[in-house]
């Protein structure tokens, strides 16, 4: 599904990403771990497509297509979605509309016709529940005033609302209390499909411990410099980042 | 009188001439005021971008243009006449500044309040008139004032009688049409809410076509104690037109008046809106604008607090596209004696192209130490994460300016309470909006 190979990227000269190479296959749960700073929300929004960075080498394959080279949009529609580590607040914009609007601009590049009112607004607010959601957050503007728990759980919604076939999870966990951590964490899991992969990105062992990874990687200084199955982010919780430069230098 | 700017001897020969197209010719006292304005408009003419108050906006080509004065209304049919006036409302209207009996309709009025035009109102309302005529109006503009004076043809005259609520608003419709163009029409409103009244009066602006023309209108509003006034214009001019216009009010005890302005039409659209306020009354300016091409929109507001315990809520925003301009002066007064007054400002721009300008200037001057006092202004551009967000989730980049554009003047929108003016200044963002593929279902 997702092919990255020898992706360098910079800002403004300084390298961030060193020469990343990564194969997600299709209904595939990868973790990416790695200390702060590593790189790995670039990484995430490399493939979303934000602006303002130097993609110096490499390329990015979705279904075999150039990702680098679709406009963000265009991504979206392709079934690539990031959950941001920092979801972005949309003053004056009330949820509803917003998902609307996104999930109809989706489905015309589908080539389905939009959905009617009621139809998407039962498909809305069974997902709402099914995410313990206040009703009355569609009615709020995205995000506005919304605590760093209810935004995490805001990016699921619209996650589960779009169904993307890409999920990229940028530290999804982090804000979210034990019970809100096992509820999106089952969000999650209904979400997870043959056709469907998720890249998770955390700094915690737990959020593994709910949805099971398939692959855990490990990027350090723009690089992926370990990968290997679950039991690799137990060893992390265990050891520390250390101990992957150590084993690294000798 | 010193002449600073040299009086337009083309309107200055308009004033001369036998004008006796003009109501109550036959009124002294309204012909000396109107001598009165004539010779002070002879002396000093239109303001000059040197007046500080006039700084940002050149009305030059008004002055190029040589209009001709409107001495009759034209034809306006009636599709068009239905576009404009709002459902619910009692409707008086104007046609290139004359009162159009057979277009009106107002009726089931309570005991008591007068509805009617000046033109009308000079015999049964004549001490009405006189009590309101020129008693709120300053001088800032005092060029465009005089030649309104001197040459206005009609206008409303709206009582509300006390301890009365008029519950349908009051829609006072001023339509330009193509018989209108290349002249000028002068219109003059006096408003009064006695004690313990309650009204709400919408002024719209319209033409027929895109038409050149030149809208100089003043409205006098005065709020008796304990009445509570909402006055609201919709400015939907021609997009080659011009628009002079004032709302100049006075605030009584305890009064509440609000003043909603929205400002979409005219190249040149200048709007002054004025209040006094007295002791313990509370006015609230609401203002949004939305420019394109290269239309200028200049609001000058001004809230003199003059008692104690008054309050002032102040919030424009402007939305400028293209080569397009927005003036906002937000001035603030608060005297001597208007101990705890309590005022809060707001002005804030969105500048939706590199050439696209706005000029914001809040004045305070406070003469009062035991105040409360806020003011901000902002210019900005739409926010690069938010259209980011936005296109992550499937919106195309338009698409993603538009919503939050929309977002950005619908807060002033949202704030409409009567839902048939709410959705009137909807049609017009609509229609004036900068780009394409805004859907009215996003609001
Ligand atoms: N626009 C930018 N300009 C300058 N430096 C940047 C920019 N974006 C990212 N960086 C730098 O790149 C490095 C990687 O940042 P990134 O946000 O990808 O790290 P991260 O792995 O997500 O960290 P965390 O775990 O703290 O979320 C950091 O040193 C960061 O300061
Ligand atoms: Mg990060």
């Amino acid at each position: 599904m997702l092919k990255i190979e020898n992706l360098h990227v910079s800002v403004e000269g300084k390298e961030i990403l060193n020469g990343i190479n990564l194969e997600i296959g299709a209904g595939e749960v990868h973790a990416i771990m790695g200390p702060n700073g590593s790189g790995k929300s670039t990484l995430s929004y490399i493939l979303a497509g934000r602006e303002g960075y130097d993609i110096t080498e490499g390329r990015v394959l979705f279904n075999g297509k150039d990702l680098l080279d679709m406009s963000v949009e265009e991504r979206a529609w392709a079934g690539v979605f990031l959950a941001f580590q920092y979801p972005v607040e949309v003053p004056g914009v009330s949820n509803i509309y917003f998902l609307k609007a996104a999930l109809n601009g989706i489905r015309k590049h589908e080539g389905l016709s939009e959905l009617d009112a009621m139809d998407f607004i039962t498909r809305v607010k069974g997902k709402m529940k099914d995410l313990d959601m206040d009703e009355k957050f569609l009615y709020r503007a995205v995000n506005e005033g919304f605590s760093g728990g209810e935004k995490k759980r805001n990016e699921i919604l619209q996650m589960s609302v779009l169904e993307p076939s890409l999920c990229l999870l940028d530290e999804t966990d982090s804000g979210l209390d034990i019970d809100a951590l096992q509820i999106v964490a089952e969000g999650v899991n209904r979400l997870r499909d043959p056709n469907r992969s998720f890249v998770l990105i955390t700094h915690y062992q737990r959020l593994l411990d709910y949805i099971k990874p398939d692959y855990v990687h490990v990027l350090a200084h723009g690089k992926v410099v370990k990968s290997g199955g679950p039991e690799l982010a137990l060893e992390l919780e265990k050891h520390g980042y250390a101990w992957v430069e150590e084993k690294l230098a000798s | 009188m010193s002449v600073t700017h040299l009086p337009n001897a083309h309107y200055s020969d308009l004033i001369a001439s036998d004008n006796n197209h003009l109501i109550g010719g036959d009124i002294d006292w309204l012909n000396s005021l109107r001598k009165k304005a004539s010779e002070e408009f002879t002396g000093v003419g239109f303001p000059s971008p040197r007046e500080e108050e006039w700084r940002y906006t050149n009305i030059s080509p008004i002055e190029k243009s040589q209009f001709a004065l409107s001495k009759q209304a034209g034809s306006v049919n009636s599709a068009f006449l239905s576009s404009v006036l709002i459902e619910g409302c009692h409707h008086l209207v104007f046609v290139d500044g004359f009162y159009q009996a057979e277009l009106s309709s107002i009726d089931g009025l309570p005991e008591g309040v007068v509805v009617s035009p000046i033109s009308n109102s000079l015999n049964d309302y004549e001490s009405l008139v006189k009590s309101l005529l020129d008693s709120v109006v300053e001088t800032p503009a005092l060029g465009f004032i005089n030649f309104n004076t001197a040459l206005f043809t009609d206008g409303a005259v709206i009582s509300i009688e006390e301890n009365t609520t008029v519950e349908q608003p009051i829609q006072v419709a001023f339509v330009s049409s193509k018989e209108g163009a290349l002249s000028i029409s002068n219109c003059r409103n006096v408003i009064l809410a006695k004690a313990s009244s309650k009204a709400t009066v919408i002024e719209t602006y319209n033409s027929v076509d895109d038409s050149c023309y030149l809208t100089n209108v003043i409205t006098e509003v005065v709020v008796e104690p304990n009445a509570n006034l909402t006055h609201n214009r919709l400015q939907a001019e021609s997009l080659k037109a011009y628009h002079i216009g004032g709302v100049y009010s006075r605030l009584e005890k305890n009064a509440i008046f609000n003043q909603n302005n929205y400002t979409f039409g005219a190249v040149i659209s200048r709007a002054e809106i004025h209040a006094e306020l007295g002791e313990a009354s509370d006015c609230c300016l609401d203002g949004l604008y939305i420019a394109e091409g290269h239309q200028l929109i200049d609001n000058h507001t001004r809230l003199n607090h003059l008692h104690p315990h008054s309050i002032s809520n102040e919030t424009y925003k402007g939305i400028m596209n293209d080569r397009s301009r927005g003036v906002f002066q937000g001035r603030i007064i608060v005297a001597q004696d208007a101990q705890k007054t309590d005022a809060k400002m707001n002005n804030r721009n969105l500048l939706l192209s590199d050439h696209a300008e706005a000029d914001t200037k809040p004045q305070l001057e406070i003469y009062a130490d035991d105040v409360k006092c806020a003011h901000g202004v902002t210019v900005g551009q739409l926010d690069d994460a938010a259209i980011f967000y936005l296109r992550t989730r499937g919106a195309d980049e338009q698409m993603a300016k538009n919503m939050l554009t929309f977002a950005f003047a619908n807060e002033m929108v949202e704030r409409i309470s009567f839902n048939p003016l709410r959705i009137k200044v909807l049609e017009q963002l609509v229609k004036r909006f900068p780009q394409p593929g805004m859907k009215l279902e996003w609001l």
